[in-house]
C-alpha cells in the first residue's frame, strides 16, 4: 500500500515536469509552424486581394451597365388588365375575317352579265379555329350577286382531324374545294389572276369544284424525307360540267399524288398527278357506261432568293387535264341508241414575275376543248399586272384575248382591288 | 471469313451510329438565333434546325411542304412568339402532321416566355391601320443579351423537361452560357458606352431592345409604319429629323431595299450601317456571340464616324 502511495505521488510529480519538457522541445516546431502558416496566411491575402480588385472592377463595370440600361430603357408598360382579359376571352372566338373582290369588267362579248360594269364579284366570310385538341374547323361563306339578287352560299365548311392514330394521316370532313389539280382549290382572292383558267371553268364551272364528302391524305415516309402526299377523297355527284349534276346521287372519287422537293434555297418544283371518276348521269342507274373520268398532271416552279424575297420572285405554274366522258344518247329519253366517248382535254401555262417589293407582272396562256365535245376549242392569252397595297389589299389590271373555233372571239380588261379585313388563315405554299 | 468479319463491324457501326443519331432530341427552330442557342444549350445531345436562314426576314417565311418534314420528325419546335411566324406556324405544324409539337404540348416552347418586352401596345385596340404591329410587343427581342439570357433558360428547362436524364448536362451548358454571356456583356458595354445617348436611324423597328440595351436612342424610322415600304413623304421627314439632330448612321438589316437609306444618308451625310439581325445573316456570324460582336463593331465603325 506504501509502495503504491510513494509510486502514485512519483507519478503525479514527474507529469508536469514531463509536459513541461516536451513542450520546451516543441516551441522551435510551433514557431517553424507558425511562420509557415503567416507565409500561407500572406499569400492567401495577396491572393485574394488580386481576386476582389478583379471583382471590383466586374461590379464597376456592371454598375455601368446597369445605369446605361437603367436610363435609356423606357418604363415597360403592362398593358390594361382589360385588355389582356380581352385577349383571353378572344382568343376563344374563331379568326373571323371578310375579304371583298371587286371588279370593273369591259368587254366586247356581247352575251355576258356585267359587262362593262362595276360588280362585287364576291365577299367571301372565313371563320377559322381549332374545334378540341384533335380538330380544326374552316368555314368560307360566299355572298355573291346573280339576275339581281344578293345569295350567300357555303363555298367550304369543313373539320380537319389533325390528331389520327396513323402517323402521317390527316382526315377532313364537310365540303371543301376538291384536291384536283393546283388551282381548283384556290378562292378568287387567292389567285394570281383576275380569273380561273379556262380548263377549271370549262371542266368544273365558274368557280371550280367544290362537294362534300370525306378526304384522307398521307405523307408516305420515304428514305429522302421528301414531302410525297397522297390524298383520296369521295364527294357527291353534284358537279353538272364534268359530272351528274345537281339531282346526282351517286359518288365521285378523286386521288392525288404530289410530290414537293427544294432544288436549293431559292427554288423548288412541286409536281402533282390527279384522278376523278365518277358517273355522269343524272343518278338514274341506267346504263353501266356513263362514267367520266379525268386526269390531270400539274408542275409549278418557284423561285424566291431569300436574301431578296421580298423584292424577287418567279412563279412558273402548268396544269393538263384529259377527261373522257363516255356520254349516252337516248331517243326521247327512254332507251339508249348509241354511246360516244368524248376525249377532250384542256390546260394552261401561266408566269408571274414579281419585280419590286408590291409589284408583279404575269402572263398566262389558256387552251381548252369541253367536256362533251372535243371539236370546240378556246385558246386565250392573258397579261396584267398586280400592286400590292399591302399583305391585306391588292389591285390588278389584267387584258385578256380569248380565240373561239366556235363562236367570236372576245377582248376583256378586268380592274379588281381586293381588300381583307381580320385574320385570315394564311395560304398553302 | 474476314470479309465477313469487316461486313459485320460496318454494319454495327452504322447501326450504333444511327441509334446515337436517333437517341438526339430532335429540335426545330423558326430563326437561326434561336438554333445558336439551343446548340449551345443542347450540346451533343440534341440536333437543330431552323426554318428561317439568318438572311432573309423572318416575317415573311412560305409554308414549304419540306418545312413540314423537318417538323414531321421534330420533338421540340422553338418560336419567337408574339405572332412573329403567324403567317407560316400553323400552316407548318398542321402539315406535319406531328401532335408532339403542337401548341400547349411539351414539344412546343415559345422562346419569349419571361422576357423583357418593349413597345407593348397601350391602346385599347390595335389595328391595320398602325401597319404590321405586333399586338403582343416587338418580337425582336433577341437582339438584347439579357433577354437571350432568359430565352436559354426556356431552352434548357424544356430540354430537361423532354430528356430528364441529361438535365444536369443541359442546366450545366446554361451556367457556361450565362458566364460567357455576362463576360462579352462587359466587353460590350466597353465598347458602346463612349456613345451613351447618340442618336441613330433605323430601316425597320427591329433595333429597339438593341438600342436600349446598349444605351442608344432611336430617333426615326425610315418605314412610316412597320412592315410599310418608305414613302418619299415620310423619307423628307426623316431627312430633317437626321440634319436636326446630326444623326450619323442608319441602322439596317441585310434583306431590306437599301435604295431609300442611300438616298436619305446621301442628303444627310449619314452612313448606311448594315448588319445581320440574325445569326448567319453574314458569313462571319455563325453564333449568337459573332452576332452582337458584329452589329457592335460595325456600328461603333460608324458611329467614331
Amino acid at each position: 500500500m506504501k509502495k503504491t502511495l510513494i509510486l502514485f505521488i512519483i507519478t503525479f510529480l514527474f507529469i508536469p515536469l514531463a509536459a513541461t519538457d516536451a513542450r520546451g522541445n516543441d516551441a522551435a516546431g510551433v514557431q517553424a509552424e507558425l511562420a509557415a502558416l503567416r507565409s500561407q496566411f500572406n499569400e492567401m491575402k495577396g491572393s485574394y486581394e488580386v481576386r476582389i480588385n478583379q471583382l471590383e472592377t466586374k461590379i464597376e463595370d456592371l454598375a455601368k451597365t446597369y445605369s446605361i440600361s437603367a436610363t435609356a430603357r423606357p418604363q415597360v408598360v403592362t398593358p390594361p388588365q382589360t385588355t389582356s382579359l380581352g385577349r383571353y376571352f378572344q382568343s376563344f372566338n374563331p379568326d373571323v375575317s371578310v375579304i371583298g373582290d371587286f371588279v370593273y369588267r369591259n368587254t366586247d362579248a356581247k352575251s355576258t352579265e356585267f359587262r362593262n360594269q362595276f360588280q362585287m364579284r364576291q365577299t367571301e366570310l372565313a371563320f377559322s379555329a381549332s374545334i378540341d385538341p384533335y380538330a380544326r374547323g374552316d368555314f368560307f361563306f360566299h355572298i355573291e350577286q346573280e339576275d339581281g339578287d344578293w345569295h350567300i352560299g357555303l363555298c367550304e365548311g369543313y373539320m380537319t382531324l389533325l390528331a389520327l392514330p396513323i402517323d402521317g394521316l390527316q382526315a377532313k370532313v364537310g365540303k371543301f374545294k376538291v384536291d384536283f389539280g393546283k388551282v381548283n382549290k384556290l378562292h378568287l382572292h387567292n389567285l394570281p389572276w383576275v380569273d380561273y383558267p379556262n380548263m377549271i371553268t370549262n371542266y368544273f364551272g365558274p368557280e371550280g369544284m367544290s362537294e362534300p364528302g370525306v378526304s384522307a391524305s398521307y405523307l408516305i415516309p420515304n428514305p429522302w424525307d421528301k414531302y410525297i402526299e397522297l390524298t383520296g377523297q369521295v364527294v357527291n355527284n353534284r358537279n353538272g360540267v364534268s359530272f351528274a349534276g345537281a339531282e346526282g346521287t351517286s359518288l365521285v372519287y378523286l386521288g392525288r399524288l404530289k410530290l414537293f422537293h427544294d432544288i436549293n434555297e431559292a427554288s423548288t418544283v412541286e409536281l402533282g398527278t390527279s384522278l376523278a371518276t365518277g358517273s355522269n348521269d343524272k343518278g338514274l342507274g341506267r346504263f353501266g357506261s356513263d362514267m367520266t373520268t379525268l386526269e390531270g398532271v400539274d408542275l409549278t416552279y418557284k423561285w424566291r432568293p431569300l436574301q431578296q424575297g421580298l423584292y424577287k420572285s418567279v412563279t412558273f405554274q402548268n396544269e393538263l387535264l384529259f377527261s373522257q366522258h363516255n356520254r349516252p344518247f337516248f331517243d326521247d329519253g327512254t332507251d339508249i341508241i348509241d354511246a360516244k366517248n368524248i376525249n377532250s382535254w384542256a390546260g394552261y401555262s401561266s408566269l408571274e414575275y414579281q419585280f419590286a417589293k408590291r409589284w408583279s407582272a404575269f402572263g398566262r396562256y389558256d387552251f381548252s376543248e369541253f367536256p362533251l365535245t372535243s371539236s370546240s376549242r378556246e385558246n386565250a392569252y392573258s397579261t396584267g399586272i398586280t400592286f400590292a397595297q399591302s399583305e391585306y389589299c391588292f389591285w390588278r389590271l389584267q387584258f385578256k384575248h380569248t380565240n373561239r373555233n366556235f363562236s367570236k372571239d372576245s377582248n376583256e380588261v378586268w380592274l379588281q382591288c381586293d381588300f381583307g379585313l381580320g385574320p385570315h388563315r394564311a395560304h398553302q405554299y | 471469313m474476314k470479309r465477313i468479319f469487316i461486313s459485320i463491324l460496318l454494319f454495327l457501326s452504322v447501326g450504333s451510329f444511327l441509334y446515337a443519331e436517333s437517341s438526339k432530341i430532335k429540335v426545330l427552330t423558326t430563326t437561326e438565333d434561336l438554333k445558336s442557342i439551343a446548340e449551345y444549350i443542347g450540346g451533343d445531345r440534341v440536333t437543330v434546325n431552323s426554318l428561317a436562314r439568318g438572311y432573309q426576314d423572318p416575317h415573311y417565311l412560305e409554308a414549304k411542304p419540306s418545312f413540314m418534314m423537318k417538323a414531321k420528325n421534330a420533338d421540340l419546335f422553338i418560336r419567337i412568339g408574339l405572332e412573329l411566324e403567324i403567317g407560316y406556324e400553323e400552316l407548318i405544324i398542321d402539315g406535319s402532321r406531328n401532335q408532339k409539337i403542337r401548341i400547349g404540348q411539351p414539344g412546343h416552347l415559345d422562346a419569349s416566355e419571361g422576357v423583357i418586352l418593349l413597345e407593348v401596345p397601350t391602346t385599347t385596340k390595335v389595328d391595320r391601320s398602325m401597319g404590321d404591329v405586333h399586338p403582343m410587343g416587338n418580337p425582336h427581342y433577341w437582339l438584347d443579351p439579357e433577354n437571350v439570357k432568359i430565352v436559354a433558360r426556356n431552352i434548357a428547362d424544356r430540354l430537361s423537361e423532354l430528356s430528364p436524364d441529361n438535365s444536369r448536362y443541359f442546366q450545366g451548358n446554361l451556367a457556361a452560357f450565362d458566364k460567357k454571356m455576362d463576360e462579352k456583356m462587359v466587353e460590350w458595354n466597353e465598347k458602346m458606352t463612349p456613345f451613351k445617348n447618340s442618336k441613330i436611324a433605323i430601316y425597320h423597328r427591329s433595333w429597339p431592345y438593341f438600342a436600349d440595351r446598349f444605351g442608344l436612342v432611336v430617333a426615326c424610322e425610315l418605314e412610316p409604319k412597320p412592315g410599310i415600304p418608305p414613302s418619299p413623304g415620310h423619307l423628307k421627314e426623316v431627312i430633317d429629323i437626321m440634319k436636326r439632330d446630326k444623326i450619323k448612321v442608319i441602322l439596317m438589316e441585310v434583306f431590306y431595299d437599301e435604295k431609300p437609306a442611300q438616298f436619305v444618308a446621301g442628303q444627310t451625310g449619314a452612313k448606311v450601317i448594315i448588319v445581320p439581325n440574325s445569326v448567319g445573316g453574314s458569313k462571319e456570324v455563325k453564333d449568337y456571340f459573332n452576332l452582337i460582336d458584329t452589329i457592335i463593331d460595325k456600328l461603333v465603325k460608324g458611329l467614331k464616324g
